[in-house]
């Protein structure tokens, strides 16, 4: 390429004519500053993915996911404990709207995220000390009534903004539903007590058989604390209304389940069980029947085949592998025997409207079944307990009445969990308690200092579209499963069913994560540029920059970032930062210039000099 | 006595074609109507390579013209951006005296670009055409912003067809006659090929006019 007629700045020229620096030598791009040949800008801007959406406490999983896959667990593991005070937990037990919603699931199979928030989770109850330390003593008192989900996760936060927390829960153990709706071969209650020790660590504490109502008045919560987080969940279960329901041997499945984990039970199961409801807790009763010696375990349900069981199903697979039959579209209408349950009357039914809540059309034209049984399990939800609240903050639903914030009127109690999310549209599930926990506590930190409240967030910008992402950059490749114990053997014991990913399967799976419009810096845009007109400090996300000098807008990078987190913008939105540049190529008057001048006053010159 | 000097700024290889019919309708214009014409290309700007800029270059004039041997206006009073980006780009304003034109080609207001030009004191008006819609050009418009994937081009590959001006340089000249009368309309509307767009042009021109200060 000639320089004729270019204006060479003056550092740059040489002592023999001809020779310029190409572009990729040492300042030899600054005489070809090509930026002004652009006319879209390619800007990095995280979008948020489809999993942290879903999230019922948004955990940043991308995140997480990426910093396992490099191998820096302890990262992975303190960014999980911002949103999440027990992945433990939640790696275990939860019904993992992420993975349902994970881009991948349109691919080829959804990541295993919840595997690998246990491996996180057990890494982090390995440590000696945990990575989260109370924040510095604001000197202010916040009670969080209940221990569960939502009572954890507000108290967790809190005490890391600096409060001084007390839980008051009212059974003998502090865990709350963790502990009491969930059996021992899902979540073993070590791993919860290493997770409640964790709280007391960050100097909350916990004063078990102390009920809100009995032992605390509601005045004397006003009185002692500067703030109330009422976290009490949903105590007592539904009935089905059926005949007879008080006959002995007929169960409720959150009490059985919640006096097992306690430690309290006295149930003593028949071999026959049939349990009553399709949803998870249901399940739940259904396998802890067959570990509390119970031999023939048959589910009835009112919805006509298993894909509307409102369950989650693999659990739904996992206990039909253990050998629980199903009988579906019937409702129990009366509970028969002596006293005691012998068998139950069925009814042909179905829900009358399109969602599972709505009321029950019992066909009762044809004749009535009889089905014997030795047991009863009732698992068809549960209701608030809530007497000793004031009628003004009570609802319609039965639960207690909130504004957008989570704040009952304009007092200083706020309530999170179940307590607040029953009928509301929300499913019911940990980490949606958990979620709704940590932004009551945001939001009663900002009462107390006097800010404005923030509502929950709304999602901007989830990807969705595999079309905004460059799939060619990710190979098909399956999902790593989890082992499980045998079906046969699992069934007797409390042994946790499902196990644990080993280190190389946690990389491997989180290495499947297409880190959807978030920049995982892949270094991608860095080595295709062609000019190359991207620089980094280091690979990490934000640290990236475009050199808007030399960016022509050839769209390579936007084309090819794998994750679609860069963005062409037209160059004219962009009303600042204008770069006017002298190009190599003749903008200057330069030798033309100079040729036109001295054609000019040629004619005025004496012929000699010429 | 006239002299009138014009020139457009356009982009290599994907508007090439589109700059060049604008200088050279309007000489060919000029000559017609006895006047004295000259238009040329620019030949270091490297013009083969896709999106770099491009300049050419139109004179008209009452009397001869005895500048025959350079090619870069110094003066133009008349200055055209055949793509609205370069308004960011390039002190495209160099040399012009007060009371010039500039012509874009965006479908952003005059309002807004005024913003990006430098030494926009010396204009007497800034007009915006949106040249793009009014040619309903599909394949130029909508791949705006794609248009440095065109990586098949090679020098002229947009050029499609022989006509003068079958794209977005008519909506461009008709701009450029209707808000300086350079030309004569009735001498230039007959040689574009894309009638509509010349006349949808006429009244969809966004003219800011300015107040042009005495360098």
């Amino acid at each position: 390429m000639s320089t004729k007629g270019t204006r060479i700045p003056e550092w740059l020229t040489v002592p023999f004519a001809g020779i310029t620096p190409a572009p990729t030598q040492e300042k030899g791009q600054d005489l070809f500053p090509t930026g002004n040949w652009r006319s879209i800008r390619p800007v990095y801007r995280d979008k948020l993915p489809p999993c942290n959406n879903a999230c019922g406490t948004n955990e940043k999983i991308q995140g997480y996911l990426d910093l396992v896959k490099r191998g820096k667990y302890l990262d992975a593991y303190a960014l999980i404990k911002e949103d999440m005070p027990f992945p433990s937990v939640t790696g275990r037990v939860c019904y993992h709207p992420c993975e349902t919603a994970c881009n991948r699931g349109q691919y080829d199979e959804a990541i295993s995220i919840r595997a690998v928030e246990r491996f996180l989770g057990d890494l982090g109850q390995a440590l000696q000390r945990d990575v989260v330390k109370p924040g510095k003593p604001n000197g202010k008192k916040v009670a969080v009534v209940g221990s569960g989900p939502a009572g954890h996760s507000a108290a967790y936060q809190l005490a890391r903004l600096g409060y001084k927390v007390t839980i008051l829960e009212k059974s003998p153990k502090a865990g709350g539903l963790n502990r009491g709706g969930i059996p021992d071969w899902v979540l073993p209650q070590n791993i919860l007590d290493r997770e409640i020790e964790r709280l007391i660590e960050l100097g909350i504490a916990i004063k078990t058989n102390t009920e809100v109502g009995k032992d605390v008045s509601w005045d004397s919560l006003k009185k002692d604390y500067d703030a109330v987080v009422l976290a009490v969940g949903l105590t007592d279960p539904n009935s089905v209304r059926a005949e007879g329901e008080n006959k002995d041997g007929v169960i409720y499945g959150l009490p059985f389940l919640r006096d097992i984990g306690m430690g309290t039970s006295k149930v003593k199961l028949g071999a026959r069980v049939a349990v009553i409801g399709g949803g998870n807790t249901a399940i739940d009763c259904a396998r802890e029947a067959l570990r509390q010696g119970a031999v023939e375990v048959t589910m009835i349900t009112v919805e006509g085949n298993p894909k509307e069981m409102p369950c989650v199903p693999e659990d739904l697979h996992d206990m039909l592998e253990e050998g629980v039959e199903l009988i579906h579209g019937r409702a129990m209408t009366a509970v028969l025997g002596n006293g005691k349950v012998e068998a139950l009357q069925l009814y042909p039914a179905k829900f009358s409207g399109a969602i599972n809540a709505s009321p029950i059309t019992i066909n009762k034209d044809v004749a009535a079944e009889k089905f014997a049984v030795d047991n009863v399990i009732i698992a068809v939800g549960q209701r608030a307990s809530l007497n000793w609240l004031p009628q003004e903050f009570k609802n319609e639903r039965g639960t207690i009445k909130v504004d957008r914030f989570g704040r009952l009127g304009d007092t200083n109690f706020f309530a999170a969990g179940d307590i607040v999310q029953l009928g509301s549209g929300q499913p019911l599930m940990v980490v949606n308690a958990v979620g709704d926990g940590k932004r009551v506590a945001f939001n009663l930190d900002k009462a107390l200092r006097g800010e404005a409240l923030e509502p929950r967030k709304i999602a901007i910008d989830v990807i969705v579209d595999l079309n905004r992402m460059n799939m060619t950059y990710f190979p098909h490749f399956p999902r790593v499963q989890q082992s499980m114990l045998n079906p046969t053997s699992r069934k007797k014991t409390q042994d946790e069913v499902i196990l644990a990913f080993t280190e190389e399967q946690a990389v491997e799976e989180a290495g499947r994560c297409f880190s959807c419009g978030t920049c995982n810096a892949c270094d991608n845009c860095y080595l295709v540029c062609p000019e190359p007109c991207i620089a980094r400090s280091d690979r990490s996300n934000g640290l990236y920059k475009i050199l808007v000098d030399y960016c022509k807008g050839c769209r390579v990078c936007i084309e090819e970032c794998p994750t679609g987190c860069l963005e062409g913008v037209p160059e004219l939105d962009f009303d600042a930062g204008v770069v006017r540049m002298d190009t190599a190529f003749a903008i200057t008057p330069g030798l033309h210039g100079r040729q036109a001048q001295e054609l000019a006053t040629l004619a005025s010159r004496p012929a000699k000099e010429i | 006595m006239s002299y009138t000097e014009l020139s457009v700024w356009t982009r290599g290889i994907i508007m090439d074609k589109e700059g060049r019919d604008i200088v050279n309708s309007i000489s060919a214009s000029a000559r017609k109507e006895g006047k004295f014409a000259q238009a040329m290309e620019n030949y270091v700007d490297n013009p083969d390579r896709t999106n770099c800029p491009t300049r050419k270059y139109c004179r008209v004039s009452d009397t001869v013209l005895e500048n025959e041997l350079t090619y870069e206006n110094d003066h133009p009073n008349i200055v055209v951006l055949v793509e609205g980006t370069m308004v960011k780009g390039w002190d495209y304003m160099r040399g012009m005296p007060p009371g010039g034109t500039l012509v874009i080609n965006t479908h952003y207001t005059p309002e807004y670009m005024v913003r990006f030009v430098p030494g926009a004191d010396r204009l007497a008006q800034l007009v915006c055409v949106d040249a793009a819609k009014l040619a309903d050009h599909k394949w130029l418009y909508y791949r705006l912003g794609q248009l440095g994937l065109d990586r098949l081009s090679t020098e002229g590959a947009a050029e499609r067809g022989k006509a003068i001006a079958p794209d977005i340089a008519a909506p461009l000249i008709a701009a450029v006659v209707k808000t300086t009368g350079i030309v004569k309309m009735s001498t230039i509307q007959p040689m574009i090929a894309n009638q509509k767009a010349f006349e949808m042009a006429l009244n969809e021109l966004h003219v800011l006019p300015l107040k042009p200060v005495a360098a």
